[in-house]
């Protein structure tokens, strides 16, 4: 099943019934109306928050999710299923139109939309100008939830999404696919981030080391060794789950180092969730 | 900006004033935060676009809790359609964003400015433009739109706007101009009423002693804008509230890329509490006269800013308040050390 009538289905569970005579109207017009509708929502959208323990949309868009979301981020994402694609030029037109005038809950839709827009891979482009964005809400909607990046992005855009979201001490457990593309480079470049942090007396978040267990070597294994020594608990647990973790031999007999941090791993006394902090 | 005064008087940002206000302004209230604590403020007119982020800092410390943001030129004419778009997506976007880090709202009024409506080719180009932004979340307004020169230019895309914010039920924010403001007041009033505009939507602009009058008698909101050296001073602004009372009364600091100072509002309430102007006075002029008449847009919650705790749900993930896109850690502004 497609995601648009799944999305219908979510948005008449959560709409009243006036709400729904608009947008039935809306969405039987021309592309004009549409896109004009698309600004208009929240005059005629509540921004309650949307109630469902409906799953099925991860059918048709794995990782995708609209609990929590305001009422009209997803009718503004239904709206804009309703433009025609049949001319590739002029939906893309409409579209882009959006983004270039958008205020910043119309930019919180449309990136949020992207892996159900038509042509889906063609929107890479405009996806990562939102990682470039330094409006925090427009870095969210792409960053957290939303599961384009990870199926779209080229290894260089992946790795710089990841890295600005660690740079803004923003939580990267709410990146989609994290584990699937975590990579070496993004590795590396996360050893030389932390060299830099910790030479300026700054942290890094403890979590974000899970990004290296699958490549752990010489350096990386130096960089455990000062998060053994770190006066933060959490520091010391992120360093005991990559030597666990980690096929690097030597990572191992480091761990052994520390029977204690060895044992809460290995009795699950704590994993990664526990540094998931916001 | 380094201006000096000769510069000041060639190409005035907003509007004119005599030496004395010159003098007088030099001496400035101190310790002004020690009769305004608690207060809340709502400036109707600041050019956040042109302001440091310690202004916005300073806002907030002062009590500011929500703020307009006109669109207007920039001090020198803009070259293409492209220059005005990026221009208006920043004030429902980025400045939106800078401004939410500080907990202050911010709202602005869209539209095409007197100087510029002279370009016509351009102006042509931009009214085209205009409903793409009328109709969006925050926006309470059509502004600052009006005369300068009060060309027949200027009137035709006064004329026009007008019609635009009809449509819309929009609010209009007018500015009145610095040369022969009497006359040109007059006549934004009257072309506003032959367009059958109620009254009560118009908000007129940079007022004085001289056309405040005739501006409430005829039903219009009155905005006065303290700016310092060349325009309104907040000692004759209390005079005004003493003579008028605070009905349809509002003030603003129009701070923009001139010398001015987006703290006029606490500043002037601060100089009217001393003044002996009652609390209820202050409230309407520094704060709830402007909601009212932009409120009318019904583009403002006053949840919004009244409530700071209260979180928007809709900026948040999943419930986690922390995402909202990141408040500004405060830094301490005397210390010598920067870390």
């Amino acid at each position: 099943m497609s995601a648009k009538p799944l999305i219908c289905e979510i948005i008449k569970q959560n709409a009243t019934e006036k709400e729904i005579l608009w947008l039935n109207d809306k969405v039987k017009s021309d592309s004009k109306t549409i896109l004009t509708a698309f600004v208009a929502t929240p005059r005629f959208i509540r921004k309650t928050i949307i109630e469902t323990s409906d799953n099925s949309l991860a059918e048709p868009v794995p990782g995708w999710s609209v609990k929590g979301w305001s009422l009209d981020r997803l009718v503004r994402i239904y709206l804009l299923l309703h433009l025609s694609s049949e001319d590739k030029t002029s939906y893309f037109k409409n579209i882009e139109t959006l983004f270039e005038t958008g205020e910043i809950n119309e930019l919180v839709s449309l990136y949020s939309a992207l892996s159900v827009l038509d042509f889906t891979e063609d929107w890479v482009f405009r996806a990562t100008e939102a990682v470039r964005s330094n409006i925090g809400f427009v870095f969210d909607a792409i960053a957290f939830g939303n599961p384009y990046p990870a199926r779209y992005f080229s290894n260089p855009a992946w790795n710089q999404l990841v890295l600005k979201c660690i740079f803004n001490d923003k939580p990267v457990h709410l990146i989609l696919g994290l584990e699937e593309r975590a990579n070496l480079k993004l590795a590396e470049t996360l050893s030389d981030f932390a060299h830099e942090r910790w030479a300026a007396g700054r942290k890094v978040p403890a979590q974000v080391w899970r990004l290296v267990s699958k490549f752990v070597n010489e350096t990386i294994l130096k960089d455990l060794i000062h998060l053994f020594e770190s006066n933060d608990k959490y520091d010391r647990m992120a360093a005991a789950l990559v030597c666990s973790e980690t096929n690097f031999e030597p990572a191992h007999s480091l761990l052994n180092k520390f029977p204690e941090l060895k044992q809460g791993v290995q009795n699950k006394v704590f994993s990664w969730t526990e540094l998931e902090i916001l | 900006m380094c201006l000096n005064h000769d510069n000041i008087q060639q190409n005035p940002s907003h509007f004119e004033g005599s030496p004395q206000e010159l003098a007088l302004a030099t001496n400035v209230q101190e310790n002004f935060m020690d009769y305004i604590k608690d207060l809340k403020f709502f400036d109707p007119h600041i050019h956040m676009t042109s302001r440091t982020t310690d202004d916005y800092q300073a806002l907030a410390d002062a009590g500011v809790v929500a703020i307009i943001e006109p669109a207007f030129w920039l001090g020198q004419p803009r070259t293409g359609l492209a220059t005005f778009k990026d221009y208006y997506s920043s004030l429902i976007g980025w400045e939106r964003f800078r401004s939410s880090q500080f907990g202050i709202k911010h709202y602005c009024t869209i539209g095409l400015n007197s100087r510029e409506a002279n370009n016509e080719a351009l102006a042509e180009q931009v009214m085209e433009i205009l409903p793409l932004y009328l109709y969006k979340e925050g926006v309470v307004g059509v502004g600052e739109i009006g005369f300068d020169d009060q060309t027949a230019a200027e009137e035709k895309y006064y004329r026009l706007q007008l019609e635009l914010a009809k449509e819309a039920g929009l609010p209009v924010q007018i500015h009145t101009p610095h040369r022969d403001k009497k006359k040109g007041t007059e006549r934004s009033m009257a072309i506003a009423l032959e367009h059958g505009i109620d009254p009560g939507m118009v908000i007129i602009d940079h007022n004085n002693e001289e056309t405040v009058k005739s501006v409430l008698d005829q039903g219009f909101w009155a905005a006065f804008t303290i700016y310092p050296f060349t325009k309104m001073g907040n000692e004759r602004m209390v005079e005004i509230v003493k003579q008028y009372g605070s009905k349809q009364i509002m003030i603003n600091s129009a701070a923009d890329w001139g010398i001015s100072d987006p703290l006029a509002v606490p500043k002037t309430a601060a100089l009217m509490k001393i003044k002996g102007i009652s609390s209820e006075d202050i409230h309407m002029v520094t704060y709830k006269n402007a909601i009212d008449a932009f409120a009318q847009s019904g583009q403002i919650k006053v949840e919004d800013f009244e409530n700071p705790q209260e979180i928007d749900q809709s900026q948040t993930f999943n419930g986690n308040t922390i995402l909202r896109g990141g408040q500004q850690p405060r830094i301490d502004k005397n210390a010598i050390v920067i870390r």
